[in-house]
Formats: structure tokens, C-alpha cells, sequence
């Protein structure tokens, strides 16, 4: 952003018109919308650590606009980070739906993939991909922090893509949701 | 005070309390003969010194833990040709006195004297119960709970004997050996 | 008719109960702790902690896994300190074994169970100073936390969930850069907790918000079995380091720190003091690090023990951890049971919550320093 700021007087000054911009719209929502990902500060098990080892002084994820929300209305991505047990599916269920549309999901480490190492627990949800639609995974156990910014560029590469004309629709509900309850 | 002077004391108030076969390896370890003795002990224990319930927990004797009880292919060795006969993952071990009883442990400790003591009962699998400790040692609060909720031992007198932490949908007790897992809605 | 009169005369003066649900999301919970608060005004007359949201059903999976593969489980019940749980699993399975670790994987072994404590505390103090409303502390303790981080990264590959104490000893040696740079880091690291004790130990505001509040008597903490800077906080000494030695502790000299009255802040002083306790004993064991293997000759690749039973129990950063391990001699144990200081240090949760103001149920809360991973396994 501050290279547009300090770039674009330069160049619009001689344009007609000064320093009106032409550009699509969805260009400038996608513009601000992936500098502000704001995620939701809920841990589930060892990865939320390494997530706190991200928002801390050595990652430091304020540079990439990624500052945490503790309430999920006003957060736009969900790190889900660690074991989803099956009593803790409800109420992840429950935040994802109470988190306000364009909404994102990072899954964070391998037990939130696909269970990880406990791939053959009775109570362990064996990914959360089977209830709320995934974003972008990352793999690891726990990842490390560099592989959750990892995740954010690529977020944000995805989020550069999306368009006003097909409605509010995120790119996962394109590729179909797998919602139970939606 | 060391194991064999703590025995002789015990026995000496409680003749029925023997040393078991297997013991828990450098710490003391007595069973009871019935449920009957187990407030007496654990009071007298108490009174000893012995006022930090350490843990509390429970070992199904059955057999082998069954496969069923995990969510896992029959044969998840991608090598072996289709249709191969499922890989046996625990098996009996020959010689080992397997029996159906719920053998329930409790540890004690004495910090003046950094004596450890294990003190263990024997309740048949089909009629687990035995009487809660909650009165005596708070902290057997939640431990009788997570062994109800784990192993179906019903602890007579708790106050609030309920599941601590499975979820509700969850049924049976898997812990036990013969646990089989019944899928619910968040298995495919 | 007098003022006092005409309130009595009403009949329904009286506030209504609120429930109030604290998680399982609340980024104060540290985890997925849910607690069910009734209060009247300010003040909880019923609390109901519940766990079991984080269940991974650890003593269910272990009776599949060979002993090896177990250690692998150990390290995600307390992932802030993953070291003591591979340590207290091992100790557990070696008594089994019959095997008895090299003195220098001893010395070792030690080395990172204190430099995980002293990780494991600072991020208590950083979350704590958050719960309490302090941001500063946690970006400074983070900031060392990771200079211990990258030490782990250096001996053994991994940040958090190590997997380096194994059965028989450690998974490798350590460098002699290494050590150079673990003195380096010592060097730096003693100044920088009375750095934690100007910024947050003895500020006004954190004092005003935790001396006081949260009081466990000494016959309290017992009977709940409390363990580790939560007992020794209320001022009864024991300390499993000292009561019933490991891995060599009673070659060094140490103190064991306990606290006054048992409030919130003496609970957090106890951690940071322990911190200072645990530099002195890795200079100790740098002093005097024994040479030779750090891997006992004899564990097998699938090791099976004989049949019997061991109970090992080691004081890890959030205390008494305790591992029963029962063998019919086959290639998995026959039961694991896991005797987790943070389930114990919770329980005391449903009692000492009632009769506090709502604004100190997470002063309390943040000062039990629970780690769900540990609580319901």
C-alpha cells in the first residue's frame, strides 16, 4: 500500500483529470480485503502456540495487516489451529456461522487436515474439513510459524481473485461446500 | 519409613491389606480383599501422613485391546495384495494370566515422610463399583468421573457422577478392552 | 412506614441469576476450556468447568502403539513443555525395560526438561500479563521464549513437539556450538528476569489484580491434589525433584520456591523465580556434563518388556506428571494411564470460583496455568 501511495501522485499528476484512478471494482475491494485478513484468536491445541509464536515479536504478523480478533464477528478468517475433537465440532460450527461473510478457513497443522496422529482415535475429528469448507492447508505438526504467513500469501493470492459479479460467493463456496448445516 | 516397616503397620490394623504378586516396580503395593475396606484404609491412611491422593485410575485385565475400537482400516499395509488376509495388530501374549476383573488403583502420598503407596482392589467387570473417595480426598472428584467415563466404574457416593470427557453422543466405555466403536455422525 | 420496611415489603427485590458460558473459544480460556458461571451481579454463586473438548483419547491409542511410537503421543499432552512428558513416558518404559539411561543422557535429559520449564513459564508470563490486560510482557517473553525454541531446533529438528528423550536416552548429542550457544543464551537471559519483575511482577495495576485474589490455603492445595507452582504457591514444599530424585537431581543444588498466602500472584512469582532456579541448574549440569554415549546399548527396535508394573513421575513446568504403565508383555502397553498435574489443577476451579467477582474469574484462571492438551489428553 504505501508503495501505491508514494508511486501514484508521480504518475497520475500529468493524467487528465489528476489523480482519478480508473480501475475495476473488484480489483479495489480485493485490494483492501486481503491486506486486512483479520483472523480469530482460537486455539485448539499445539498449533495455537506456534499461531501465538506468529502474532509475537520474532514473526510478527502486523506487517502482512493480520492482527487478531477475539470476537468472530469481527474476524474474517478462521486459523482452525490443532485436534478438532468431535465435542468441539458444534461449536466450531457455531463460531464459523457467527463470522461474517466473505469468511476463510486456514486448516492448521495435520490433526486439523486430517487427524494427524490420531488418525484412529474414537473422539478425534478425522479433519474439519468435514464440516465447515477449508481454504488452505497447511501441513505440518505443528507447522511452523514462516508455513502460517505461507499460508496467508496464499490466502491472499486467492482473495485477489474473487469478483463482485458472482455475488458474495467466497472461492470455496464455488467449489461446494460440504457444510452440514448450510 | 521404609516399605516393609509401612506394611508391617499396615497389616498390623488391617491383617486382610497383603502385599500383591505384581508390584508397581520401587513403590509398595497392597490389595484389599473386598470394597468394604477401601474407606477404612484410605481414612486411616489419611491419618497416617498419607493426605495427598495422587492418582486414581483403573487396568481392564480382559485381554488384548480390540481393534474395533479404533477407526482404522483392517489392513492399512498398502503393500500387501488386495483382499489379504487384515494384519492382527495386538494379539494375546501366550503365558499372561489374562482375567475379567477391573483391577482399580489408587496412589498415596506422604509428603513428610516422600513415602509412596499404591493400594489396589479387584471388582468384576459386569459389576463395577466401588465406594468414592470424594469425601476424603477432594481431588478423587474429577478422577472417579474420568474413570467412570473411561472404564463404567460406578463410584457409590459421588456426588456428581457424570461423563467429564467424551462427548454425550459417545457410547460404552473405551477404555475397556472390549470397547467397539459405533460410528456416529461425524465418522464417514 | 421507614425505608427498611418499604424494602422489605417488596418481595421480588432481588437480582435474577445469569448464566454466563466462558468458552470453549475465549482466547483467556488458553485452550478449550469451557466454564459455566451462574452469577448474581458480579458475583459467581455456581461454577461448572467442562472439559473434554481437546480428548484425543492419548490411553486408548497407546495400547495400539509399540513404545516408541507412544513417545511420539507424549509430547502432544503438554506441548508448552513437551520434554518432562517424553522424559516421565521413558523413565516409565525403562523401569519396565530393565534399561538405565548413559549418565551423559542424564545430564542432558535434565538440561532441556529445566530450559523447557523456563520456556514453559515464559509463556505464562507473557499469556498471564494478557489475561490480565498487559500486551507488553508477551511480545518480551516471547521474544526469549524463541531463543530457547531455536536451541530445540538445533539439537533435535523441532520447535514444539520434540521427540527427543527415547527409551534408553536422547535422540542425539549435543554440539559444542551448541553448548557455546546455550551459554550465550544463559548469559543473557539472567538479566532479563528482573526485567520481567520491573515490567510486570511488581507493577501496581498486576499486583492490585492478583495479590489477594484467588487465595488456596496449604489444606486446600493438598486435598486437590494440587501439584507444582499452583501447591508450591500456597506454601507446601514438595517438589518431585527433590521427594523422589530422577535423572541425577540430587547432584544439584537447588532451591524450592514457595510462596506466601497462595493468591494469583504467588503462584505467578513462584514461576518466575523458578525460572532463575532452573538457569542454576543448567549451569550446573553444563559444569559438569559427563562424556560418553547418550544411548544405553540394548533397546530393542520393538522393545517388550516382561510382564509387570512401573509408575514413574517427574515435575514437569506445570507439575507432578505421573505416567502407570502396565505390560503383559506384549509389543504395546497393556494400559497407560497419565496422571496430568492440569487436570488435577483445574478441578480446584468449580470450588474457589464461587463467592469471587466475575472480573477475577480469569486472574485465577490464567494463574492455574492449565494446558488442555494435558487435561483431558
Amino acid at each position: 500500500m504505501g508503495m501505491i501511495l508514494e508511486k501514484l501522485p508521480g504518475i497520475t499528476k500529468g493524467m487528465p483529470g489528476g489523480d482519478l484512478i480508473l480501475t475495476t471494482a473488484d480489483a479495489l475491494i480485493d485490494l483492501g480485503r486481503k491486506q486486512s485478513l483479520w483472523p480469530m484468536t482460537f486455539g485448539l491445541a499445539c498449533c495455537a502456540i506456534e499461531m501465538m509464536g506468529s502474532y509475537a515479536a520474532r514473526f510478527d504478523f502486523d506487517r502482512m495487516g493480520v492482527i487478531p480478533r477475539a470476537s468472530p464477528r469481527q474476524a474474517d478468517v478462521m486459523i482452525v489451529a490443532g485436534t478438532v475433537c468431535k465435542k468441539m465440532a458444534e461449536p466450531i460450527l457455531e463460531i464459523y456461522h457467527q463470522m461474517p461473510e466473505p469468511r476463510f478457513v486456514i486448516s492448521m497443522g495435520s490433526c486439523a487436515n486430517c487427524g494427524g496422529p490420531y488418525y484412529d482415535s474414537y473422539s478425534v475429528l478425522k479433519g474439519v474439513d468435514r464440516i465447515i469448507p477449508v481454504d488452505v492447508y497447511i501441513a505440518g505438526c505443528p507447522p511452523r510459524p514462516e508455513a502460517l504467513q505461507y499460508a496467508f500469501v496464499k490466502l491472499q493470492e486467492k482473495v485477489a481473485k474473487m469478483s463482485l459479479k458472482r455475488g458474495l460467493a467466497t472461492p470455496q463456496q464455488e467449489k461446494g461446500s460440504r457444510d452440514l448445516t448450510a | 519409613m521404609t516399605q516393609d516397616e509401612l506394611l508391617a503397620k499396615m497389616q498390623k490394623k488391617f491383617p486382610k491389606a497383603a502385599k500383591t504378586a505384581v508390584q508397581v516396580k520401587d513403590y509398595l503395593t497392597v490389595s484389599l480383599p473386598s470394597k468394604d475396606d477401601l474407606i477404612p484404609v484410605a481414612a486411616w491412611l489419611k491419618k497416617e501422613g498419607f493426605d495427598y491422593l495422587d492418582m486414581l485410575t483403573a487396568v481392564d485385565y480382559l485381554g488384548p485391546v480390540d481393534m474395533k475400537g479404533y477407526i482404522r482400516q483392517a489392513n492399512f499395509n498398502v503393500f500387501l495384495p488386495e483382499g489379504a488376509a487384515p494384519q492382527a495388530e495386538s494379539a494375546a501374549v501366550a503365558g499372561y494370566a489374562y482375567r475379567p476383573v477391573l483391577e482399580l488403583v489408587w496412589a498415596f502420598v506422604s509428603m513428610k515422610d516422600k513415602a509412596r503407596i499404591f493400594v489396589k482392589l479387584e471388582v468384576p467387570r459386569d459389576a463395577a463399583r466401588a465406594p468414592s473417595l470424594s469425601g476424603l480426598f477432594k481431588s478423587a472428584d474429577w478422577q472417579e468421573r474420568e474413570v467412570f467415563d473411561l472404564f463404567g466404574v460406578v463410584y457409590d457416593g459421588h456426588p456428581n457422577l457424570t461423563k467429564i470427557l467424551t462427548p454425550d453422543f459417545l457410547q460404552g466405555h473405551p477404555l475397556r478392552k472390549d470397547y467397539v466403536h459405533i460410528k456416529d455422525r461425524y465418522d464417514e | 412506614m421507614t425505608s427498611e420496611a418499604a424494602t422489605a415489603a417488596i418481595p421480588a427485590l432481588r437480582s435474577d441469576q445469569l448464566f454466563v458460558n466462558l468458552g470453549p473459544q475465549h482466547p483467556s480460556t488458553h485452550g478449550v476450556l469451557r466454564v459455566g458461571l451462574t452469577i448474581e451481579g458480579e458475583v459467581i454463586v455456581k461454577a461448572v468447568p467442562d472439559i473434554g473438548y481437546l480428548h484425543r483419547g492419548t490411553e486408548k491409542l497407546a495400547e495400539a502403539r509399540g513404545y516408541h511410537h507412544c513417545v511420539v503421543l507424549t509430547d502432544r499432552w503438554d506441548y508448552v513443555a513437551s520434554m518432562p512428558n517424553n522424559l516421565v513416558f521413558c523413565l516409565a518404559a525403562e523401569k519396565l525395560l530393565g534399561v538405565k539411561a548413559t549418565p551423559r543422557a542424564d545430564a542432558l535429559r535434565v538440561m532441556m526438561c529445566e530450559l523447557n520449564r523456563i520456556a514453559s513459564h515464559l509463556l505464562f508470563v507473557g499469556t498471564y500479563g494478557i489475561d490480565i490486560g498487559a500486551f507488553t510482557p508477551f511480545l518480551y517473553a516471547f521474544r526469549e521464549r524463541e531463543m530457547i525454541l531455536d536451541l530445540f531446533e538445533m539439537v533435535c529438528g523441532a520447535r514444539l513437539t520434540y521427540n527427543y528423550i527415547r527409551l534408553g536416552g536422547v535422540m542425539v548429542d549435543v554440539t559444542p556450538e551448541w553448548t557455546a550457544k546455550l551459554k550465550e543464551f544463559l548469559e543473557y537471559f539472567k538479566p532479563k528476569i528482573d526485567e520481567y519483575d520491573q515490567l510486570l511482577s511488581y507493577n501496581p495495576i498486576f499486583m492490585a489484580r492478583t495479590q489477594g485474589v484467588g487465595l488456596i490455603t496449604a489444606a486446600e492445595a493438598v486435598s486437590w491434589s494440587l501439584s507444582g507452582p499452583n501447591l508450591r504457591g500456597s506454601g507446601v514444599v514438595y517438589d518431585a525433584r527433590k521427594a523422589d530424585p530422577y535423572c541425577g537431581y540430587e547432584n544439584y543444588d537447588f532451591d524450592v520456591v514457595v510462596g506466601k498466602e497462595g493468591s494469583c500472584w504467588d503462584r505467578y512469582f513462584c514461576r518466575v523465580t523458578e525460572m532463575r532456579q532452573s538457569v542454576r541448574i543448567v549451569e550446573q549440569v553444563l559444569a559438569k556434563l559427563p562424556e560418553g554415549p547418550v544411548m544405553a546399548a540394548g533397546v530393542a527396535k520393538i522393545p517388550k518388556p516382561a510382564p509387570g508394573e512401573a509408575y514413574a513421575h517427574v515435575e514437569a513446568a506445570r507439575g507432578d506428571l505421573g505416567v502407570h504403565l502396565v505390560s503383559d508383555g506384549g509389543v504395546s502397553p497393556f494400559r497407560m494411564h497419565v496422571r496430568a498435574p492440569s487436570f488435577l489443577n483445574l478441578a480446584i476451579l468449580q470450588e474457589k470460583l464461587v463467592g469471587m467477582k466475575i472480573s477475577d474469574v480469569i486472574a485465577l484462571l490464567g494463574s492455574t496455568d492449565i494446558v488442555l492438551g494435558e487435561v483431558d489428553r
